[in-house]
């Protein structure tokens, strides 16, 4: 996976309405680059077809 | 009275409807212990001594006229922070909210007083329920009461409800669990908790960390102490949008003590196999008892667990944030740091990530059912590890180093995903006298069957009866 740049990270905490200083980013960097790589682990397990389970059902 | 606090909260219900002693009495007794214990212990963040009283009171007098009472009539019982109290402070364990005082009780608060219950306070826990240590910056760490030294954390985030029912502070508690924080401080501090199924315990009224996955469930000695609290908690409740409209079954009525022919699948792999020596040795052994009691044994895999923590991160992330995005950009300095870390790294959970990990939802849901279908009960320990010292970030097991964060939630949140029923309960102890924890699965609304083989359990043993070293 490519490292993020501090670029990167302003982009998208700005696109997501944050305006987070450098310090702030730079601090989460290392876990969020550990979460994205772990995200990136239910790309390889072929779900494209199965139902999400987000729909509230009266059981 | 030291012996009243210590009673089951069945015990006590017999003992004030027998008028052995009285609502005041059990009341009183667990306030001087709160007043002597929890300046070390923080299990309380409010504690509401006069309305508490006052109740006991009304308690005592009604049952004195004779008048009809309610099953749980002057028990008390404590609230995880996060329950909404009409008129005392609900702070969700943060300072942003120190002040924020509710007009309406949670659906559940109002159940319980319904039915008896004496509330004695609210309790400490890991900010806004985002953290399975439950530790907390504004109103102390809670400590675990098994450690003399006062240096282990209790789990969390239901931290101090753990601890409070752990060191007698209450009969009972109210905790919620979003990837394990009732079964994780249960299986650190020695006591039951139940994760009900997912839409079978109202969450109206409790601050959310993640709606999808936020389960109500109470926190106790004893598994027919869940029982009979569950009786009062769980049934339909209109202002919330995913409860049940199953009927609610007689749950105490259905602790038999009889597991024979129960089918009992261990989760071996990803589960037995990764936990710490100790607790391995424990949860078998646990095994083989109820083998002992006539349940039948096997051995089963859950192969979709090893991806709950891609699926749990993705949903968290980004519902907790969903929720905390305002504060996050106009308080983000009045979060605890770790908290305010999480939080943050929502931001950068896509749309598509999120729904993968619903989708991933399915999987595991169907994957746990399919176990169930032949199996009555699933069998695993609560957490790999017993309690950590307070600022351990890593532990050892079998020689390998381990993140103590993602430890903990390891075997617990494959089950807030699926939302099947889970009771947690003692099942041994270290040679360092730590609680060890396993949790008992169960199909979607059979609480009952899980509350059976756990109070069978704890017929046949007496881990849950041990009592922490408090002065």
């Amino acid at each position: 996976m490519t490292p993020l740049t501090l670029e990167t990270l302003r982009d998208c905490a700005r696109v997501a309405g944050f305006r987070w200083t450098d310090e702030d980013l730079e601090t989460i960097r290392p876990a969020l680059e550990r979460a994205l790589a772990m995200l990136q682990d239910l790309e390889t397990l072929g779900l494209s077809a199965v139902e999400p389970a987000t729909q509230y059902r009266i059981l | 009275m030291t012996d009243v606090v210590w009673s089951s909260l069945t015990e006590l219900r017999r003992m004030i409807g027998t008028k052995e002693v009285s609502p005041v009495e059990v009341v009183r007794a667990y306030l001087e212990r709160i007043t002597a214990l929890d300046g070390t212990l923080r299990a309380f963040i409010t504690v509401s001594a006069d309305q508490a009283l006052a109740a006991a009171r009304a308690a005592e007098a009604q049952l004195m006229a004779g008048g009809a009472t309610g099953p749980l009539h002057g028990i008390p019982i404590a609230l995880k922070d996060l329950f909404q109290t009409r008129g005392v402070r609900t702070t969700g364990g943060s300072r942003i909210l120190a002040e924020s005082v509710p007009e309406a009780d949670a659906s559940v608060v109002t159940r319980l007083v319904d039915a008896g219950a004496i509330v004695l306070g609210k309790l400490n826990m890991h900010e806004f329920a985002y953290g399975p240590e439950g530790l907390n910056e504004h109103y102390g760490d809670t400590r675990n009461p098994w450690d003399g030294a006062e240096t282990r954390i209790a789990g969390g985030s239901s931290s101090g409800s753990a601890v409070a029912v752990a060191a007698a502070l209450c009969a009972g508690a109210l905790g919620s669990d979003t990837g394990g924080s009732i079964r994780i401080p249960a299986s650190l501090c020695g006591i039951t908790g139940l994760k009900p199924t997912y839409g079978r315990v109202s969450r109206a009224g409790v601050l959310p960390l993640a709606w999808s996955l936020d389960h109500v469930g109470p926190m106790t000695r004893t598994a027919a102490d869940c029982a009979l609290l569950m009786g009062s908690l769980a049934g339909y409740d209109a202002a919330d949008a995913t409860s049940s409209v199953l009927p609610v079954p007689a749950y105490t009525a259905a602790l038999s003590r009889d597991v024979k022919g129960l089918r009992i699948g261990v989760l071996r792999e990803t589960f037995v196999d990764a936990a710490a020596p100790d607790v391995r040795t424990a949860v078998e052994q646990a095994a083989a008892q109820f083998q002992m009691l006539g349940a039948s044994v096997d051995e089963v895999r859950l192969e979709q667990a090893g991806h709950a923590a891609a699926s749990a991160l993705a949903i968290v992330a980004a519902e907790a944030l969903a929720y905390h995005a305002e504060w996050l950009r106009t308080r983000a300095g009045e979060y605890q740091t770790d908290v305010r870390e999480r939080l943050r790294l929502g931001a950068f959970v896509s749309g598509l990530a999120y729904v993968r990990a619903q989708q991933f939802r399915t999987r595991l849901r169907d994957a746990v059912d399919a176990l169930l279908a032949r199996r009555d009960v699933l069998l695993a320990p609560a957490t790999p590890i017993t309690a950590p010292r307070i600022g351990e970030r890593e532990v050892t097991i079998d020689g390998k180093t381990v993140d103590v964060r993602s430890s903990l939630l390891r075997f617990t949140r494959p089950f807030n995903l699926s939302g099947h029923p889970v009771c947690a309960l003692p099942c041994g102890f270290t040679a360092g006298r730590l609680p060890i924890g396993m949790q008992l699965v169960g199909r979607p609304f059979d609480e009952v069957t899980v509350l059976r083989a756990a109070d069978a359990y704890q017929g046949a043993t007496d881990w849950h009866t041990r009592r922490p070293p408090l002065s």
